[in-house]
């Protein structure tokens, strides 16, 4: 069997990238030193920088990456499209949208409500796009194209709220969405964990959900499954996953749409293999763009998200261009 | 082992530095109460304004964030912390790591740039949270207590306080003879657009103190809420003032695509030839005790050019 | 297309007319609104004074600039619509406003960069290599866009470029005041070189896709029965492109993005008009036109005394109206 060789190749590559990335920052730390405090040996230690900031840093990327990465398979799936990704169901838009109209209407809030306002905004943008092509039919076409029209409608009151609000307010939340995982570390970890473990687990539960959409809708509801209850129930888990992630890395572009491709690629479209593996492509991605971020240029960090999208955007085009070609022949 | 043996003899070394035992003071700020050692040796400090009341204070800080320039520490400070300090990065995100390694025992935060960090910040170290960029003149000044009580020099703080509001009334005295029915406005050009800072703004403020009027009023009697707005020639020829204060971010900067247009010659401070241009780094972003000083004696300057032009 | 039931009221005779008088309204709105509440119209016709400056420096300037962005930017969405009969393909969906923020953030994040090429050339630049980009995925060279294809193209594209811009924004302050600002379309400081460096564009734009409105009409036909009535599609197809390029980047070049007014003009007037482009150039430039000066009127007032760039205001309109394209135009399943 090759699939067996492959995920274990993936999972030591993804154990070397997070070992890397506790090594990666702006301050150098050898790896005495880093055993040292990760096991908590005699000698020197670095307790803030491994084991406060890097390490949950570290779990934070393998989290929201592998969330970012099951949620865009989901979409993908649903949408009948593999180039769609989380933002297509508004996630980003929502979420910055969210995010800024709090600032706006309750200044001077604590920014711990930032995450909840993300999430809601996530929430709100999805419900929005759910309903509007529903109601026009759902095709999955009709769905990625209001999907896109309702994003543009929120970037349009981010950029209204930006431009006219020249305080200095907003630029921490900004920051927030570009993608970041500057500052963050158990707490945000803790806030998450659970609810993403949980729905990473039912999405790999109802993953064959996805392979009988793929027959066709006639096929699937022939095989007993009533296929509109579960593309609402599969939605909304990868809205969840996509809003949970961005509320606390802000928005990682092009992990949702790469890690499902990268893995369709490797094992083949049944779902049941292809999840856990885009996962894992997902989960190794953000960890090497945070730990990349982090060892470009310090002690500015470039943010995570910047680096996703510059790995992104090419594979984006040699996919569009791939899926043209087998289109005309 | 020997690894080993140097820390051991560096934590020493430490020990003997600091005073025993180290009492803790209870520092309230924007974002609650934080235990602060006695007498901190090690302060990081995140914005320019906290660098002001160090240097006032002549304590020397480890880590500054100073936009990764360091001759963004002007040479008024830079005199007094010589060049043992450590960038940690820019002002929105400083490295947290390098942060840490420089084993502060006190960090000095700001509220609208830091607030999302504190609780990670005070991982490393206790952390005050202070409105720097959200402050005024007068909020900058108190402040300053604050700092020095957290710094363990409280009293100090209210000396420096004391000769730096004597020190500005000499300034004002000077001033007030030329600012009386005046209206002075101050703002920022970039290669794009020119930002006036409000009357609400720091600068705005200081510019008040000193007896300047404002001609910035938004229609109806409303107040500006917002510190910097955004200002077209045409709005510009509305608030007119006396004398026009510029800082350019670059030269030339988009204000000087307007001389020679009718609106801008027509302006009182052009045709008056006052129109004075400032250093933006020092007035836009420097806050606190020296960099008001060095505001006024900018504008003294500035006062003693127009009155030799009377 | 609903063309087959709006044909029929093709004759356009009441609707120019209705047209250029919304212009004329526009125009004085967008005239007679601004900083200053003392300066009216009448500054226009006065010789000396504040209200002469104002009015003849400032406003007439802007105004001029308002117009000729929309005949551009409304013209250049007419053409691309007709040549990839896609009801979808405008300047905005193509990614160009994203792809400008690019150019221009890069020239600020690497000031080396900066120094070869001004901002303005680089946010061009970026605009248009976002626009062949996404043009390309969408399969436009090969004359047949795939409305889905273009749009997932374009986000991808925006998606990108924001990347590079929003991290502009953990840098300094100034840094990112300045992206902001170049990135969304402004024509706040606009005085009368902008004018005369548009309006040639614009006028010969507007003649060009005058010449081209028999071919744009039959390329509606399809391209087979346009070849059997002897007009080469692929000429129709270059030309188009061209001219539709050139209309754009100098707008992009005056103002920066302006997103959605290409999308929507060309659609209202052929609801209102039907789909002969003959009727249908002269009515989008006047549409666009009295859209890009109401919008810049609406600029000055709707946040007062703080102005709204004219970018956003477009967008607040043009954004829901794609909305609701998406949600009830037809034959997009």
């Amino acid at each position: 069997m090759r699939q067996p060789v492959l995920f274990a190749f993936l999972v030591v590559g993804l154990t070397f990238s997070a070992i890397w990335s506790l090594s990666a920052g702006a301050v150098p730390i050898s790896w005495q030193v880093i055993a040292n405090t990760l096991f908590d040996l005699e000698g020197p230690k670095q307790e803030f920088i491994v084991l406060k900031s890097r390490l949950p840093r570290t779990f934070l990327a393998m989290l929201t990456g592998g969330s970012l990465a099951l949620s865009g398979a989901i979409v993908q799936a649903l949408l009948r499209n593999p180039l769609a990704s989380p933002k297509i169901i508004g996630i980003n838009s929502g979420a910055a949208l969210g995010v800024c109209l709090m600032v706006l209407i309750l200044p001077g809030i604590s920014l711990a409500w930032l995450p909840v306002a993300a999430v809601v905004g996530g929430i709100v943008a999805a419900l929005v796009i759910y309903l509007g092509a529903d109601l026009r039919g759902a095709s999955p076409v009709r769905l990625a194209l209001v999907g896109i029209a309702v994003g543009f409608v929120f970037d349009a009151g981010v950029d209204f709220i930006l431009v006219t609000s020249s305080d200095a307010q907003f630029s921490a939340p900004l920051i927030w969405l570009t993608g970041s995982l500057w500052a963050r570390g158990w707490t945000h970890l803790n806030l998450v964990w659970p609810w993403l473990a949980a729905l990473a687990v039912l999405a790999m539960l109802l993953s064959y959900w996805l392979d009988l959409i793929r027959l066709g809708e006639t096929a699937a509801t022939g095989l007993g499954l009533r296929v509109r209850v579960a593309r609402l129930i599969l939605l909304s888990i990868a809205v969840l996953l996509a809003a949970l992630s961005v509320s606390v890395v802000g928005v990682l572009g092009f992990v949702g749409l790469m890690a499902p491709h990268i893995a369709r690629t490797l094992v083949g479209g049944s779902h049941k293999v292809m999840m856990p593996c885009a996962m894992l492509v997902g989960m190794w991605l953000v960890v090497l763009a945070d730990a990349a971020g982090r060892a470009i240029a310090p002690p500015v960090e470039v943010s995570a998200g910047v680096l996703t999208a510059m790995l992104g955007a090419p594979f984006f085009v040699y996919v569009m261009i791939r899926a043209g070609r087998a289109a005309r022949v | 082992m020997i690894c080993r043996r140097f820390f051991l003899s560096l934590a020493a070394s430490l020990l003997a530095l600091s005073p025993l035992p180290a009492l803790a003071a209870d520092i309230k700020h924007e974002l609650g109460t934080t235990k602060v050692p006695d007498a901190p040796q090690r302060v990081v400090v995140l914005e320019f304004s906290f660098v002001d009341a160090l240097a006032a204070l002549a304590v020397v800080p480890v880590g500054i964030a100073d936009d990764n320039k360091r001759e963004n520490i002007i040479p008024e400070y830079a005199a007094v912390f010589g060049e043992s300090w450590q960038s940690v990065g820019t002002r929105k995100t400083p490295s947290l790591e390098v942060i840490a390694s420089l084993q502060p025992d006190l960090i000095i935060a700001d509220k609208t740039r830091h607030e999302a960090a504190y609780d990670t910040l005070s991982q490393i170290a206790p952390t005050i949270v202070l409105d720097s960029l959200g402050g005024d003149y007068h909020d900058a000044v108190d402040q300053m207590s604050v700092i020095g009580a957290a710094l363990g020099q409280p009293a100090k703080a209210a000396q420096r306080v004391a000769e730096h509001k004597e020190k500005m009334a000499g300034y004002d005295r000077e001033i007030n003879k030329a600012s009386k029915g005046v209206s002075a406005q101050f703002g920022v050009a970039n290669a794009k657009g020119l930002w006036l800072h409000s009357p609400v703004s720091y600068n705005g403020s200081l510019l008040k103190m000193f007896g300047f009027s404002s001609n910035m009023t938004p229609s109806e009697g409303e107040v500006y809420e917002t510190t910097y707005v955004p200002t077209t020639l045409e709005q510009l020829s509305v608030v007119n003032p006396d004398i026009l204060i510029l800082g350019k971010y670059v030269d030339p900067a988009f204000t000087d695509g307007w001389a020679g247009e009718t609106l801008y010659e027509g302006l009182t401070a052009v045709k008056n030839n006052n129109v004075f241009y400032v250093t933006a780094h020092n007035w836009s972003r420097l806050r606190g005790l020296l960099a008001a000083e060095l505001t006024a004696q900018d504008l003294l300057e500035i006062i003693s050019e127009t009155s030799a032009k009377k | 297309m609903t063309s087959e039931g709006l044909a029929r009221n093709s004759g356009g005779g009441i609707f120019l007319p209705l047209l250029f008088l919304a212009c004329c309204v526009s125009a004085y709105a967008s005239l007679s609104t601004g900083g200053r509440s003392d300066v009216g119209i009448w500054g226009l016709f006065e010789d000396g004074g504040t209200g002469a400056a104002v009015m003849q420096d400032i406003r007439a300037p802007r105004t001029l600039v308002a117009l000729c962005l929309g005949v551009n930017l409304g013209l250049a969405g007419l053409i691309l619509q007709a040549i990839t009969r896609n009801a979808l393909a405008s300047p905005a969906i193509l990614g160009i406003n994203q792809g400008a923020a690019l150019g221009l953030a890069l020239g600020l994040v690497f000031p080396a960069l900066g120094a070869v090429l001004d901002l303005k050339a680089l946010s061009i630049a970026g605009a248009f290599l976002a626009g062949l980009i996404s043009f390309g995925i969408a399969g436009g060279f090969g004359g047949r866009l795939d409305s889905l294809r273009l749009v997932l193209g374009g986000v991808a594209v925006g998606a990108f470029a924001y990347a590079l811009v929003r991290f502009t924004f953990t840098l300094e302050d100034d840094v990112a005041r300045q992206v902001l600002r170049w990135t969304v379309g402004n024509i706040t400081d606009v005085r009368m070189n902008e004018v005369r460096s548009i309006a040639g564009w614009s006028a010969g734009g507007l003649i060009a896709t005058a010449l081209l409105a028999h071919r744009l009409n039959l390329m509606a036909l399809g391209e087979a029965q346009a070849t059997g009535l002897g007009a080469d599609p692929r000429f129709t197809l270059l030309a188009g492109a061209i001219v539709a390029a050139c209309l754009t980047g100098t707008a992009v070049a005056v103002a920066g993005p302006i997103a959605f007014t290409g999308l929507v003009v060309p659609h209202i007037c052929r609801l209102l008009l039907g789909s002969d482009h003959r009727l249908l150039v002269p009515a989008t430039a006047l549409a666009g036109a009295a859209l890009m000066m109401t919008a810049d009127a609406a600029s000055k007032w709707l946040t007062a005394p703080i102005e709204t760039p004219v970018g956003v205001v477009v967008a607040l309109i043009g954004a829901p109206y794609f909305l609701y394209q998406t949600l009830f135009a037809r034959g997009l399943d």
